[in-house]
């Protein structure tokens, strides 16, 4: 059975083969030899007797026919190819031309063609056109066409200038040849077609027939001839048959397929004499063909190949008669596994052959062992399906995967004495003795990790924005599933080990899903109605906070690998976040200490890790906590990589600085766009959350020279906005926030209030979270507050004094709210003044530096750097470097300090004044 | 070198010249081998700088213009002068010379004095210490030995004083520009600071007997609440411009002591890199006992010392910063005396 993939791959030998047999063999002949073949044209050939002259001439009609055919839809490829196929059938016919003289509508074809190929040659427009490949088939044709005419010079003379004659002659010729192929066949075209196939195909049924012949020695080896009935028996297994056969139907027209271009190739090759280049060529060629053919699943050449016989043959797997025993099924198993992994290997058809093998199984009742190993293997080999790392699984292999789990899950849990291990050895196996409990090596954890990690790809793969990608998503809720069953089969038969890993993939699956249920739980009060006692008790199972924390916990204290805890952390954090619990979240980040060894590990783990930080950042952004809004966020947003950081995509700009290796790692860390975080949410919420931290401190800073910036990305958008010549109504989510920025500086905190929450901003930003209403609410308030800050810093230089009820009426706040403000203010030394209390005022003290004084303290400050520097010179002029230089220093240092000092004595009599 | 230089500052040139008749000024003179002694300056140049000014200058940005007279005996007397047009992007082609000229011709029709004798220019809050002022005027002196630069701050004539100075650059300067060489060791050696950069020269304002007997009569007739500016007390904005102002040259002044700084460091790291190559050949030397030396001389000759920063920028920011000084010490100086008068004044109210 191998033996026959191996020769799949093989192409060299066979084409050669093939090749040769089109050569020495007369269409029809030898059939006695195939007595597999089905076919009913084969009957029919055989049934019609001709003359030789007849059959080369047919021969040679079919071919023409077919070259008027290609040249009617341009195909140039295709003429050179039958063209060839031509010369060769005129060699063939060459004894019978000699008697009868060349035939009319050869040579017809011939001056035909060439005129064809001088018209499509003079036609420049057509030829840019034109493919690479038939551009390039038309000048070889044209150089090959040339040369042959020039044998047949006269005839074609002869026949241009009488081309009415040999027109009458050919179309005589053409009835008697369709009177002829309608006795054949009620269809001309379709036998037409036929003839001519079966000459095309007359390699493949070799081909096939070798084949057959190497199944009739396997078959003997297996001590039987073979025999259909054991298939007949299978009735239940019709399906797969199907399929089986289908997968056989493939196999033959790749071989069909592959006959047209290996003739061409040959061909080639021989022109060239670069054999070897061109069989590397032809190799991948065949490959290509090979994998398209698998694409296309078969059905599509079905109705090409019209009345090719079929081979309805299917493989068989045991001789008739044979007992199916353990120990043969067994071996069988091996031996198709022994293929896996090989080079040249038809996966596909490996799977078709484990899942007949199950079948097998099922129907001798061989015991749940066996079957459940054998689908152990019909898993890895779905998953071996794909070669390359990169590539995802068709839609049909991953719905065939999902439920081998399934049903290898059912028959697990129907039979729960099956152990099953990754530990256990295959000869300590057992899988048929039902004395004892089954044990099966396999394991089904890995099979499940390695299912999310297919999933994962998919979802990568697939374009975000398709229905595809809903279709598949849909899928996620039956991977939940699986996970969930084995997870429940783990709990009672796992190592902690497993639990932990089927625990962190729950958790992975869990984490990033807003519990919609438990949200709404929230909000509606628990009232004392019996109902919804009902609906909570109902509820409790699918809490996700709850589930987060029982399987978290479980982690926490059992695992021993520090990925999955580190892991399991980070979702939990992010579960937390993403329900608004900031301070569980906030604490639980802390106590991990994972921000200060986050960056020994992994990619993946950092991804997950700045998501939670983000996610967290946000959270803090929700609760009010401007703050920690921004630190948390502040690393994510000030490198300006978030896209890249969140792994939510490839920056354009680093593109060239990783090769494509790196790329594709790069590109199997991306998060699946489901999971994604809302760039511009997150750029907003911080922006917001710089805007309201800012804006107030450098109010209160102004004439500060050290001020430090709070964000430096919220001063970049500042004088971006500053540097537009012309100030438009803000459109982008930025501009609005610069644009809020500019009316908070004046304490205008209605206009801010407007940038920020509109119609724009709701359908951009804060409509994404979930309680919005809320968020909003916080955000204005938070506006009014730090408008009022603002308000005072500014403006405290102009009041004398200032009732906080004006305050109250300017910023809508009411009047404790203001107090605390102002006495918050005036206890951070922010503000200087004080309350008084009867008249409900604010009087200020004025004791801020005026502008010379902090312009005299800055010069100050200047001069101390200045003379620093210039001490420095005159170090240097000395030559003396060492305990000298650094006694020197100190000095300055000491002279800077009394200079400060200096400053603040200043300051000080200042505020005694 | 640069603290040495701030260590002297307060040694600075210093002569007001207000308004009146004939204020001699004091000042200590050029020095001996300069040609002008005295600036004697026609009252009708004074009033067409300013007015000049007045009508073209505004913020930072300055006039300039063309001053006319001649010397007598070691007195420079300044009869007339010329604006240049402002300068504008559109006309880089407009030719000062040829208007100069041009100008000149048309003034000598009409009999006024046509000779060359240098020119003005207005100033912001007193920075006029600069590259292209210097370079004018060593152009002007270099081409017309008497000439001066007559710097008028319209700013401090707003206060009520007229302010308008003259000023040559000394001899040594001269040198030295002469030279074009401004390294370290030129200037060392020319032993130029920047207190002996520029020389001001006493002016003299002159006017007629029959303008002089009118601005005896204006004089009388005027109140004295019409020189209230005077006496004006609001002094923070002034103050703050000067100090701004002063700190910017104080921040480029420590950027160009980094810079020397850093050529120094790189200088002496270089000589020490030649001195472990003599040093390791010395070693190979010894070791391999009889070769012949290998030349060093290709070797310090590879490594090019790298290139001495241009001195003259600091000496001419350290001028500036001078100038700063003084005005803010003139200032405050005028200022608290003010205060102390208001005090008194006030005191004596209640």
């Amino acid at each position: 059975m191998s033996r026959f993939f191996t020769t799949g791959s093989d192409s060299e030998s066979e084409s050669s083969l093939s090749g040769e047999e089109l050569v020495t063999k007369p269409v029809g002949g030898n059939y006695g030899k195939q007595p597999l073949l089905l076919s009913e044209d084969e009957e029919d050939t055989k049934r019609v007797v001709r003359s030789a002259k007849d059959k080369r001439f047919e021969e040679l009609t079919n071919l023409i026919r077919t070259i008027r055919n290609a040249m009617k839809i341009r195909d140039v490829t295709k003429c050179l190819e039958e063209f060839e196929l031509l010369g060769k059938a005129y060699g063939k016919a060459k004894s019978i031309v000699d008697k009868e003289g060349v035939p009319r509508f050869y040579i017809r074809i011939l001056a035909d063609l060439e005129d064809y190929l001088n018209e499509l040659w003079e036609d420049k427009e057509g030829k840019k056109k034109m493919n690479k490949n038939n551009a390039k088939a038309l000048s070889t044709l044209r150089q090959k066409i040339r040369k042959y005419n020039r044998d047949f010079e006269s005839h074609i003379t002869s026949y241009k200038q009488n081309p009415e004659q040999s027109a009458d002659e050919d179309a005589e010729k053409n009835e008697e040849d369709s009177e002829g192929s309608s006795d054949e066949d009620e269809d001309e075209d379709g036998v037409s077609a036929a003839t001519f196939l079966k000459k095309k195909s007359e390699a493949p049924s070799g081909e096939s027939r070798k084949f057959l012949k190497k199944m009739d020695d396997e078959d003997e080896d297996s001590e039987d001839s073979e025999d259909d009935e054991d298939w007949d028996t299978g009735s239940t297994s019709s399906d797969s048959d199907s399929e089986e056969e289908e997968g056989k139907q493939t196999a033959l027209a790749s071989r069909f397929l592959k006959k047209a271009p290996t003739t061409d190739e040959d061909k080639k090759a021989a022109e060239k004499k670069r054999e070897d280049k061109a069989k590397k060529k032809h190799d991948r060629k065949s490959k290509r063909l090979d994998e398209e053919e698998e694409d296309n699943e078969g059905g599509e050449w079905e109705r090409v190949r019209g009345g090719v016989p079929l081979v309805k043959e299917k493989p068989k797997m045991f001789a008739k008669g044979t007992e199916i025993t353990h120990a043969v099924v067994i071996k069988k198993l091996n031996e198709i596994l022994q293929a896996r992994g090989k080079k040249g290997t038809d996966r596909a058809a490996q799977i078709e052959l484990l899942q007949l093998l199950v079948q097998i199984a099922a129907e001798n009742n061989l015991g749940e062992g066996v079957i459940v190993k054998i689908k152990f293997n019909i898993i890895a080999s779905l998953y071996d399906y794909n070669p390359n790392l990169a590539t995802y699984m068709k839609p049909e292999m991953w719905g065939k995967c999902l439920d081998c789990i399934n049903e290898l899950m059912d028959i697990l849990f129907a039979n729960p004495n099956i152990f099953v291990g990754e530990n256990i050895l295959e000869e300590s196996e057992n899988l048929h003795n039902a004395d004892q409990p089954l044990r099966v090596r396999g394991c089904i954890l890995t099979l499940v990790e390695r299912m999310d990690e297919e999933f994962t790809k998919i979802m990568q793969n697939t374009d975000p924005h398709s229905q595809e990608y809903v279709e598949h998503l849909k899928d996620e809720a039956q991977v939940c599933a699986i996970i969930e069953r084995v997870q429940r089969y783990l709990e009672e038969k796992g190592t902690t080990e497993e639990v932990c890993r089927i625990y962190l993939l729950r958790i992975l699956h869990t984490y990033y899903k807003f519990d919609y249920k438990a949200h709404q739980r929230q909000l509606t009060p628990p009232e004392g109605s019996s109902k919804s006692e009902q609906d909570q008790a109902e509820n409790e199972g699918e809490d996700s906070a709850v589930l987060m924390e029982r399987l978290c916990k479980y982690i926490y204290a059992k695992d021993r690998t520090d990925r999955i805890r580190t892991c399991a952390i980070l979702c939990h954090i992010y579960h937390h976040a993403l329900h608004s619990r900031w301070y569980q979240a906030r604490d639980l980040m802390l106590m991990s200490h994972l921000q200060d060894n986050i960056q020994h590990a992994d990619p993946p783990v950092q991804i997950l890790y700045n998501r939670t930080m983000v996610q967290l950042g946000i959270c803090a952004f929700r609760q009010g906590l401007t703050k920690d809004a921004h630190n948390a966020l502040l690393d994510i947003q000030s490198s300006g990589r978030a896209k890249e950081l969140l792994g939510q995509g490839l920056l354009l700009r680093s593109l060239q600085e990783r090769n494509q290796e790196q790329e594709k790692v790069e590109r199997r860390r991306q998060v699946p766009f489901h999971l994604h975080i809302n760039l511009e949410l997150l750029e907003c919420v911080y922006l917001v959350s710089a805007m309201l931290l800012e804006i107030p401190y450098m109010a209160a800073h102004e004439s500060d020279a050290r001020r430090r910036m709070i964000s430096k990305q919220f001063h970049h958008q500042l004088r971006v906005g500053e540097r537009q010549p012309l100030l438009g109504p803000p459109e982008s989510m930025r501009e609005h926030v610069v644009a809020a920025s500019k009316a908070m500086k004046m304490g205008d905190w209605k206009t801010c209030h407007s940038f920020i929450i509109n119609e724009k901003m709701n359908g951009k930003v804060w409509d994404l979270f979930p309680e919005a209403d809320k968020v909003r609410t916080m955000l204005v308030r938070k506006i009014q507050e730090e408008s009022l800050r603002t308000y005072l810093f500014t403006y405290s230089s102009v009041y004398d004094s200032i009732s906080m009820e004006t305050l109250s009426d300017m910023f809508e706040l009411d009047l404790p709210t203001v107090h605390s403000i102002i006495s918050k203010m005036i206890i951070n030394e922010e503000l200087m003044a004080s309350l008084d209390q009867p008249t409900q005022t604010v009087v200020m003290h004025r004791t801020e530096p005026t502008a010379q004084q902090n312009l005299a303290l800055q010069l100050a400050e200047k001069l101390g750097s200045l003379v620093e520097n210039n001490e420095r010179v005159f170090d240097h002029k000395q030559g003396t470097y060492g305990g000298y230089f650094r006694d020197q220093k100190d000095g300055y240092r000491k002279n800077e300090g009394y200079m400060r000092r200096g400053g603040y004595r200043q300051q000080q009599f200042q505020t005694a004044y | 070198m640069a603290s040495r230089k701030e260590g002297t500052g307060s040694t600075a040139t210093s002569s007001s010249s207000t308004a009146g008749a004939a204020g001699k000024g004091k000042g200590k003179g050029g020095s001996g081998d300069s040609a002008v002694k005295q600036v004697q300056i026609d009252g009708l140049v004074v009033l067409k700088i300013i007015k000049h000014y007045q009508e073209e200058g505004q913020g930072t940005e300055v006039v300039q213009g063309v001053l006319l007279g001649l010397v007598v005996e070691d007195r420079l007397e300044i009869t007339n002068c010329f604006p240049f047009p402002q300068h504008t992007e559109d006309d880089a082609d407009f030719d000062e010379v040829q208007y100069q000229m041009e100008m000149m011709r048309s003034l000598r029709h009409v009999n006024i004095d046509h000779l060359h004798v240098g020119w003005y220019q207005s100033t912001y809050y007193g920075s006029f210490v600069t590259r292209a002022l210097l370079d004018s005027q060593f152009s002007y002196q270099h081409a017309i030995e008497e000439s001066v630069v007559l710097i008028y701050d319209p700013i401090k004539t707003a206060q009520g004083s007229l302010s308008l100075k003259a000023y040559r650059l000394t001899p040594k300067l001269m040198e030295v520009c002469k030279e074009k060489d401004f390294s370290p060791e030129a200037l060392k050696k020319a032993n130029i600071t920047f207190e002996y950069m520029f020389e001001e020269v006493p002016i003299v304002i002159k006017n007629s007997h029959l303008i002089n007997v009118l601005m005896w009569e204006l004089e009388k007739k005027s109140a004295v609440a019409d020189k209230h500016e005077l006496l004006s007390l609001a002094s923070s904005n002034h103050l703050g411009k000067n100090l701004q102002l002063l700190m910017d040259r104080v921040d480029e002044m420590s950027q160009d002591i980094v810079k020397y700084n850093t050529y120094m460091r790189n200088t002496s790291k270089q000589q020490q890199q030649k001195h472990q190559q003599r040093r390791q050949q010395e070693n190979m030397q010894r070791q391999s006992r009889g070769e012949p030396p290998l030349p060093e001389e290709d070797l310090s000759k590879l490594f090019k010392p790298p290139q001495p920063p241009a001195r003259m920028d600091s000496l001419l920011i350290a001028g500036q910063i001078n100038t700063y000084c003084q005005n803010i010490k003139e200032f405050t100086a005028q200022n608290l005396g003010k205060l102390f008068m208001a005090q008194a004044l006030q005191e004596y109210n209640n």
